[in-house]
């Protein structure tokens, strides 16, 4: 073992705090529900503190944190590193899980008053930070497979009927990105006789013609595109996140589904930066980043269903940030971790505005024909949602706003025309289907015979994430900067992520030397 | 000059629009009635306008060509050279008459607003938008940063949105609000890569800056393009044919609305952004050509289509479309006097147009129409209203001795310019003359056809009555000013409209406002214009019929329609491809995975086979294993019925545990065989719920599909089998084996093998390599598998329990009490014969099991087996007891069994043990010896560690997740109830002719969608 201080475990800690919320939530208060969900958002609460506490230390100190679990250094051991990137990426996801979970104490859902409710999204929660803040491939993949379950479970479980089937597909098409996955690492031991992703950086940058490495990469990029749901493994997306209860909508459809786009940073900065592989790589997330972006939002202005109509268009969003990485110039990266940080907030209190006016419908649903007007009961939503949808179809003065700029400038400068200009166009469409939601939901008048239930979802959490999102756009330096941070720390201080996280080879060798009886 | 004096004018506005929104508080709502409040509002306007002219003085005194003020906003996102988006504000003679324009008539519609609105309470938020508009509008024209002036831009074009579609309920108000926003919202996306162009090229987002780099633009590649889209961006803006179409549409708007902002402000943007980049973009081949044909058709197609309409504000909307157009042809000229004749059309116009549109509103407020067809003879009972209109009609129609004679004889003099060409010339002076003379007609019609000939309609007369002062004063004093800016009393008008025209043409404008310029060519044209115009006047009707007849149909809006029906159209396409087909899904992902893997590159085919040992005594044992794992693999995928496809699938699973339990693995083997029964029983279990009709129904489905069906996915399959199946072999011939590898040496030694070997024993104690890589050196990912483990139990339970529409059954763990009525104590569940030997059976393998398990928990670390095994091993002792004993028997005799409790206290136990590890040794998840540090000796070797701990945290979650399935699934009311569900449901699923029924309904409500399309 080696010895540890203790402001290394701040690393550990995000991911720590949900996984305890989890165990503890599954183990007392199961009966009672208001403490039931008071220890969710606690725990939640205390893990976007750490994952706050360690992106302030990252900043500072300008080098990652690392801590190898049990002591057992990396390679041999699972490290955790909140690097820039990880510990800002955490930092986004909790932010909008934190949304989610307060959103959920005050969900009317059926599903949400189960006692098993908290306990799976907290393992949500923990399964995703922990994606991000793992240093290896194959603790990436269980993480990963927590988050599966859990997402599994909670849209099998909710309100809409059609969420078990919906889960059920999303499960079947998750088991072939596991699988792609898991042979990934597989062959990628075999090939390279480690699972730490620096090490893996390291040999590959070493010997980087492997013959297995072209089917690895392959295999580790799909699975990836099928976490984020990228063009053409985008099909669970759009039922699953549609069937998913709001408090869980709202997650799955922001954060979670970042977990490819990180997972495409590090392959392009890390793993694979030999020219020819990279190239492989940027090309086809511009090229399905491109189809994306038109699917998503054709998708989303031809659906009938308010919440379909978010799931179609984060497809859509995500196409831009997977063309920015695509493009992958230094201002290119930082564009993409704008849009992703802004996206997570706007989409997520977006699904939470319409899940509440549909927690208003009769019978609970988001379809357009059955929500029409009954944002009038609900003027603060109207607002809201508004300014969401604004961010959502990048208008100023939200920080929708500054992530589209930052990409459209990205692509001008790098000089991408085509794709620059299916993104543009794609844009209009966005503009389109926002407008269309917000005037049926808000502006048409009820119609006549409709009788409105008198209480629905409490608007805390969206209230919250639409104030970041104004915040955000009317004064951008903080993210921006952030973000920029971001991107030469991925394009420009790779080597120090990997002498950070198993040291240098010398000081590998010194360490096996030294634990060696 | 104070820093911050530039700001004050954008200042005054947001506090105008804070307070106005501050009517909406229900006490100052009842206090003050919205028509007083109105002067309130104005208040705010008023003090930006004033210190706008007080700017505009330092500014004609001043030797500076701009007030400027800059504070860096978002230095982030910066240009190559550094220079970052800020927020800068840029005044100088175009702003400064912009800027006049916005916040004076601003204050006079603030007014207005009031009183078109007395009465009504919930008006604040009108007046809040208008506000926030003015705020929008003052930003686009005083912006020093090109980022920031298109923020104002877009603002401008959401406000505009929010006002045109106020009246929601309307139809008509909708559609109008969301065409606007998609024209000019596509514009604007449009100027935004223009300008990312221009800041590019730059390499500055001040304006300032980009001003005086006129030639480095213009020398760029990609100037025909930045050109392009900055001038898209206007059109779209300033309504220019094709795209004026939303102009007309967007006159759903409540009155104050459309004559602030789709007359006098917000509609100029666009021509102010074309004034304004004129010194950089401007004076090129392709700026002169492309503005001068855009702007000469705007002018005559808005004139020609103004004439016919019969509604009051459709028709002054068209004459604005055909004003704007001037505009835009002006600023596409060169010689100078263009940009007099375009400082003074600005003015003009803005000043006689707002002052009709409300004059309209108005009539539209008293009378209770603004149909022309209704209207007539209103001077009997409007004196004061006709009065105020007649002078600004006068203005329109461009007679003397008003200020839009002056703006019409300047630009009729522009386009008899001599330097441009002889054909240019008559052209643009044929479509001049045409344009004025329609203009003409319809001042004509507007006023005349309003206040003079005779009622029309009787009962909208008699309800006509003159408005009140404060509302009249409004467009009062607008025409009182088209007629007194030419009488030299100052020279300030002079210095104004100079200093804009300057700050456009780049040199020292000459404006003069003098009505007389002698007998010249302009005079003669305007003779001739007015001429034609009193002509058609007089003969409207006929004039009217020939425009009917000639009329194309609506071409422009056809654009605009068929965009929209192409997104729509497109949609729908795009929602097709998301069937709800599960098999489609995963072919169309297999072909990708494929494509992507050939281009990539294949991996190598292997130069050899892995060697088979063929010298141990077991070869015999290895190859009935093998043969037996292909072969029930195989089966599983031919035969038909369900439960013999799973026996089969156990069967191939425990022959690969004999093949590991050959390697020597002996632990995976073990996990193997425990994983493979268990599975086993709880798919069987889970076979039993299923109504037979259903099951067989699934077999049916097999042969509905076609042949070519199947060999599709077939050859995707082996396909795909194929591909991984030669990753492996090549995975597996390069292992550490130089000798097979030929030539190719990579390293491949395992960087982590021997470590692991060598430190098992002395670093964690462990004699089990693998129960030290479980338990230690990777315990996160043991610990996050168990969790999944105890996850999956736990959703099969919520699903079941509490999410199954049949459920019902909210108790958590429920008490065996209540299910006593349903059936009898003890009986069994499953249709197993119960016999004393069962039960013997039973009582029996519980309790081994249980031994068996605590031997695994308390020696996992040291031998084959783990927490894992011991789990698995005592659930399927447990789910024997359900099948013998059934559920309540089960609940019964065994109330210690609490699997949620299990799972929940396995999970925080394993949290405890990182906790230890983090107390004892500062490194949490590291072994923590108990024996050691309390100097305790242990029999039998059984150590007294977090590795203990760590193992029965294993054991519990596993034991729960396990026991929560076979739990829920013996459940006897689900059991029930959700058979019968789902024997319901089976008709519908086989109409289907899938079991996965389609997400995405077939019948989906098209009508929100086509209901935006439709266009009248």
């Amino acid at each position: 073992m080696i010895v540890q201080t203790w402001s290394q475990h701040v690393v550990a800690l995000p991911v720590a705090f949900p996984l305890a919320g989890c165990a503890l939530t599954a183990l007392v208060f199961r009966r009672n529900r208001r403490w039931q969900g008071l220890t969710a958002v606690a725990f939640m609460a205390l893990g976007l503190i750490s994952s706050t506490l360690l992106l302030g230390d990252v900043l500072i100190s300008g080098e990652p944190r690392v801590f190898h679990l049990g002591g057992w250094p990396a390679p041999f051991g699972i490290a955790l590193a909140g690097d820039l990137l990880g510990a800002t990426m955490a930092f986004m996801c909790q932010i909008v899980l934190l949304g989610g979970v307060v959103y959920g104490v005050g969900c009317r859902d059926k599903c949400a008053q189960f006692p098993t409710f908290f306990p799976f999204f907290l393992a949500l929660a923990a399964g995703l930070t922990g994606s991000m803040l793992t240093t290896d491939i194959f603790n990436l993949f269980v993480f990963a497979e927590v988050v599966v379950i859990a997402g599994t479970v909670l849209t099998a479980i909710s309100d809409d009927r059609k969420g078990t089937e919906a889960a059920f597909k999303y499960f079947y098409i998750s088991q072939f990105a596991a699988m792609a996955l898991l042979v990934a690492c597989g062959t990628l031991y075999a090939a390279y006789g480690t699972l730490n992703m620096a090490d893996l950086a390291r040999l590959i940058e070493q010997t980087p013609y492997h013959p297995l490495l072209p089917f690895a990469m392959v295999l580790l990029l799909v699975s990836f595109m099928i976490k984020s749901a990228v063009m053409p493994f985008h099909f669970w997306q759009p039922d699953f996140h549609t069937a998913a209860p709001t408090p869980v909508h709202a997650v799955l459809s922001s954060v979670v589904v970042k977990l490819g786009i990180y997972g495409f940073m590090r392959m392009t900065t890390l793993l694979f930066i030999e020219p020819e592989a990279k190239a492989l790589i940027e090309n086809t997330l511009i090229v399905c980043g491109c189809a994306g972006v038109i699917f998503g939002g054709l998708g989303a202005a031809g659906t009938y269903d308010a919440k379909r109509m978010l799931a179609y268009s984060t497809l859509g969003q995500l196409g831009f940030i997977l063309v920015a990485v695509g493009w992958g110039t230094p201002l290119a990266m930082a564009a993409a971790i704008i849009f992703a940080f802004n996206h997570s907030l706007a989409k997520a209190a977006m699904l939470m505005l319409a899940g509440a006016v549909a927690s208003r419908a009769p019978v609970k649903t988001a379809a357009f024909d059955r929500i029409v007007g009954l944002g009038r009961l609900r003027p603060v939503a109207g607002i809201l949602f508004l300014f969401g949808g604004m961010a959502l179809a990048g208008l100023p003065p939200t920080n929708g706003f500054i992530s589209k700029l930052a990409v459209l400038q990205s692509g001008v400068e790098a000089g991408q025309w085509l794709p620059l200009a299916v993104l543009a166009a794609a844009s209009i469409i966005t503009l389109v289907y926002v407008a269309r939601a917000f005037q049926t939901i808000w502006l048409k008048p009820i119609p006549e015979g409709v009788e409105p239930k008198p209480y629905g979802d409490q608007l805390l959490a969206p209230f919250a994430l639409v104030a970041g999102c104004l915040a955000l756009g009317l004064y951008a330096q903080p993210l921006v900067e952030l973000a920029i941070l971001n991107s030469q720390w991925m394009l420009e201080s790779r080597q120090e992520y990997i002498d950070a996280v198993i040291g240098t080879m010398s000081e590998a060798q010194d360490r096996i030397q030294e634990l060696s009886p | 000059m104070s820093f911050f004096h530039p700001l004050i004018p954008l200042v005054c506005c947001a506090l105008g629009a804070a307070i106005a929104a501050a009517h909406g508080l229900t006490p100052i709502n009842r206090l003050v009635p919205t028509r007083i409040y109105g002067w309130v509002v104005a208040a705010f306007p008023m003090a930006a306008f004033i210190s706008l002219v007080g700017m505009a003085d330092q500014l004609f005194q001043g030797q500076m060509k701009a007030i400027v003020f800059q504070q860096p906003w978002i230095p982030g996102l910066a240009t190559d050279e550094g220079s970052g988006i800020s927020f800068s504000i840029y005044l100088d003679g175009l702003s400064i008459l912009f800027a006049l324009l916005i916040t004076g008539i601003g204050v006079l519609v603030t007014v207005y607003t009031g009183y078109y609105f007395s009465g009504t309470k919930t008006a604040w938020r009108f007046a809040t938008y208008m506000c926030l508009f003015m705020v929008s509008m003052l930003g686009v024209v005083v912006a020093g940063d090109l980022i920031l002036l298109f923020v104002f831009w877009e603002a401008t074009s959401i406000t505009s949105f929010l006002l045109i579609g106020y009246k929601g309920e309307s139809e008509a108000a909708r559609r109008g609000a969301f065409k606007s926003l998609f024209i000019t919202g596509g514009g604007g996306i449009a100027l935004l890569v223009g300008l990312l162009m221009i800041s590019m090229i730059t390499g500055t987002f001040s304006l300032g800056e980009v001003l005086t780099q006129g030639d480095v633009i213009q020398a760029s590649p990609l100037y025909p393009w930045l050109l392009a889209l900055v001038v898209l961006g206007c059109i779209t803006k300033s309504a220019q044919v094709p795209f004026h179409t939303w102009l007309p549409d967007g006159m759903t708007a409540p009155t104050p609305a459309s004559a602030y902002l789709h007359s006098a402000t917000m509609v100029k943007a666009g021509i102010y952004l074309l004034a304004r980049l004129h010194p950089s973009l401007g004076d090129s081949d392709l700026w002169f050509w492309s503005l001068t044909s855009i702007g000469a058709v705007t002018m005559v197609t808005g004139a020609w289509l103004g004439v016919r309409q019969t509604d009051l504000k459709a028709l002054l909307a068209y004459s604005t479309v055909s004003q704007l157009g001037a505009l835009v042809m002006l600023i596409g000229q060169k010689a100078d006097i263009a940009f007099k004749a375009l400082a003074v059309g600005i003015l003009a116009h803005a000043l006689y147009k707002s002052a009709l549109f409300m004059l309209a509103g108005i009539v539209d407020h008293e009378t209770g129409t603004r149909d022309l067809r209704k209207l007539g003879g209103l001077r009997a009972k409007m004196p004061r209203t006709a009065i105020v209109a007649m002078v600004a009609g006068l203005s329109m129609a461009g007679l003397p001795p008003m200020f839009g004679f002056l703006a019409k004889e300047t630009m009729l003099a522009m386009v008899a310019h001599p330097s441009l060409p002889d054909v240019l010339v008559f052209l643009l002076s044929s479509a001049a003359v045409v344009a004025g003379a329609l203009i003409f007609c319809q001042a004509a019609i507007l006023v005349l056809g309003t206040f003079f000939g005779s009622s029309r309609d009787q009962e909208t007369f008699d309800h006509a009555h003159d408005a009140p002062w404060g509302m009249l004063l409004a467009p009062l004093l607008p025409a009182l000013l088209s007629l007194l800016i030419i009488i030299p009393v100052s020279t300030w008008p002079v210095e104004l409209l100079g200093a804009a025209a300057q700050s456009v043409y780049g040199e020292k404008v000459k404006i003069d406002l003098s009505l007389w310029h002698g007998l010249n060519t302009a005079l003669l044209l305007s003779i001739i214009a007015v001429s034609i115009g009193t002509t058609l006047f007089l003969a409207r009707r006929r004039f009217i019929a020939l425009q009917h007849r000639l009329d194309p149909g609506p071409v422009c809006n056809a654009l605009y329609r068929g965009s929209i029906l192409g997104i729509d159209g497109s949609s729908w396409l795009v929602t097709r491809v998301q069937n709800g087909y599960l098999r489609m899904y995963l072919l169309i992902m297999f072909v990708g995975l494929g494509i992507m893997v050939l281009v990539a590159g294949l991996p190598p085919l292997p130069t050899r086979l892995p060697p088979l040992r063929l010298d141990d005594g077991w070869v015999l044992v290895r190859v009935v294993a093998i043969a037996l794992a292909t072969a029930a693999a195989v089966s599983t995928v031919l035969l038909k019925r369900d439960l013999y496809a799973i026996l089969a699938l156990g069967a191939s699973g425990l022959a690969v545990a004999v093949l590991f339990l050959l390697i020597p693995a002996p632990d995976v083997a073990l996990v193997m065989i425990v994983v493979d029964i268990l599975m086993l029983v709880i798919l069987v279990l889970a076979l039993v719920r299923f109504p037979k009709p259903q099951r067989e129904g699934a077999d049916e489905l097999d042969y509905q599909e076609t042949w070519l069906g199947k060999w599709r996915d077939g050859l995707v399959s082996a396909g795909v089998g194929l591909a991984t199946a030669l990753a492996m072999l090549f995975v597996l011939v390069t292992r550490p084996d130089p000798a097979g590898l030929g030539e190719i040496a990579w390293e491949r030694e395992s960087r982590v093998t021997d470590f692991f070997f060598a430190a098992a024993k002395p670093l964690t104690g462990a004699a089990d390599v693998v129960g030290a890589i479980l338990i230690d050196f990777r315990a996160t990912d043991t610990y996050l598998e168990i969790m999944v483990f105890a996850l999956a139990g736990a959703g099969v339970y919520t699903l079941l329990r509490f999410a199954s529409p049949a459920a019902g059954d909210d108790a958590t763990d429920a008490a065996p009490a209540d299910l006593q009525a349903n059936r009898g104590p003890g009986a069994s569940f499953w249709p197993v014969a119960e016999s004393p030997l069962t039960r013997l059976l039973a009582l029996l393998i519980l309790p081994l099991s249980l031994m068996l398990a605590l031997a695994h928990v308390l020696f996992g670390h040291d031998q084959p087996g783990d927490g894992f095994t011991a789990g698995v091993v005592a659930s399927l002792a447990v789910a024997f007891w359900y099948i013998i004993l059934g559920y309540e028997g089960v609940h019964r005799t065994l109330p210690w069994l609490r699997p949620m409790n299990f799972v929940g206290g396995g999970l925080s136990l394993g949290i405890v043990v990182a906790i230890m590890g983090a107390i004892f040794n500062q490194n949490a998840f590291s072994p923590v010896n108990f024996a050691l540090m309390l100097g305790i000796t242990t029999p039998y070797g059984i150590s007294l560690s977090t590795g203990l701990m760590f193992e029965v945290a294993i054991f519990l979650a596993v034991l729960g997740g396990a026991t929560l399935v076979i739990d829920t699934l013996g459940h006897p009311r689900d059991r029930d109830t959700e058979s019968d569900r789902q024997a319901t449901l089976l008709p519908v699923l086989e109409a289907r002719g899938d079991v996965t029924s389609p997400l995405e309904d077939e019948d989906e409500d098209d009508s929100h969608a086509a209901s935006v399309a439709r266009e009248d």
